[in-house]
């Protein structure tokens, strides 16, 4: 799969890597992709997440995706779930953070990597990038640029997608931007 | 989505999709909820043996999983 990677994709991979070494993460998730597609510049992903206008937002997306970290990473579908059966994410967050200190439930289970060498993706991550090339064939292009893996990111549940939807960035909104004819 | 399809979601909400969902997110929760403790029972100088008796699991199910990062 990765042959058919442009020099823009990989170029984001590597990036990510290189976002979850610098953070610390043992391992390469959703949102270390999309901070290297927002570092990504002249290219179609650079292009469509300029024009729909969350460059400039960056900042107001990663406070959106450290809150969500902050409640164990659930999104907003799950802790609707949870209410739906009685549960106040809030709550136990609140209660959990008392005890252990703020931001105790965003250190999930990812403990500190004490083998930096080896940083996989995740699981979901790597489900990203497979739903790149569906979404590259999807469209009939031959290559998979960065712009395939921002769709496949708006278009997977959870934090990512619904910060990125938060700030106006869905699927049919950068279908339309990157399909939208260039001045 | 319209107030109609809204209403007819909450009208069907015996619909099993709601309900694996929040089954997901609970198991999410739980997950992290595990890790915050272990983590906070090794601190406090726990054994593995110790941590997995009270979580009702084995020594070496615990360990694999919250052991070696």
């Amino acid at each position: 799969m990765f042959e058919r990677f442009t020099k823009g994709a990989r170029a984001v991979v590597t990036g990510a890597v290189a976002v979850a070494g610098r953070e610390g993460a043992p391992a390469v998730t959703e949102e270390h992709l999309l901070l290297a597609l927002l570092d990504a510049e002249d290219t179609g992903a650079a292009l469509a997440l300029r024009a729909l206008g969350a460059t400039e937002r960056r900042a107001s997306l990663e406070a959106a995706l450290a809150a969500a970290r902050r409640r164990g990473g659930l999104s907003a579908v799950e802790v609707d779930a949870l209410a739906d059966l009685g549960i106040d994410v809030a709550r136990i967050v609140a209660r959990v953070e008392e005890t252990h200190g703020p931001g105790a439930l965003a250190a999930g289970s990812d403990i500190r990597s004490r083998s930096p060498k080896r940083r996989p993706f995740t699981r979901e991550s790597k489900k990203v990038l497979e739903q790149s090339l569906r979404v590259c064939l999807g469209r009939r292009e031959k290559e998979i640029g960065d712009e395939h893996l921002l769709l496949a990111l708006t278009a997977r549940p959870g934090i990512v997608s619904e910060a990125l939807a938060d700030h106006g960035v869905t699927y049919t909104a950068v279908e339309q931007a990157l399909d939208r004819p260039r001045a | 989505m319209t107030d109609a399809t809204d209403l007819a979601e909450q009208a069907g909400d015996r619909d099993p999709r709601v309900g694996l969902r929040a089954v997901a997110a609970l198991r999410r929760l739980l997950e992290q909820l595990e890790a915050v403790q272990v983590r906070s029972a090794r601190a406090r100088g726990w054994s593995w043996q110790e941590i997995a008796a009270e979580l009702g699991v084995s020594r070496q199910a615990v360990h694999k999983k919250h052991g070696r990062h």
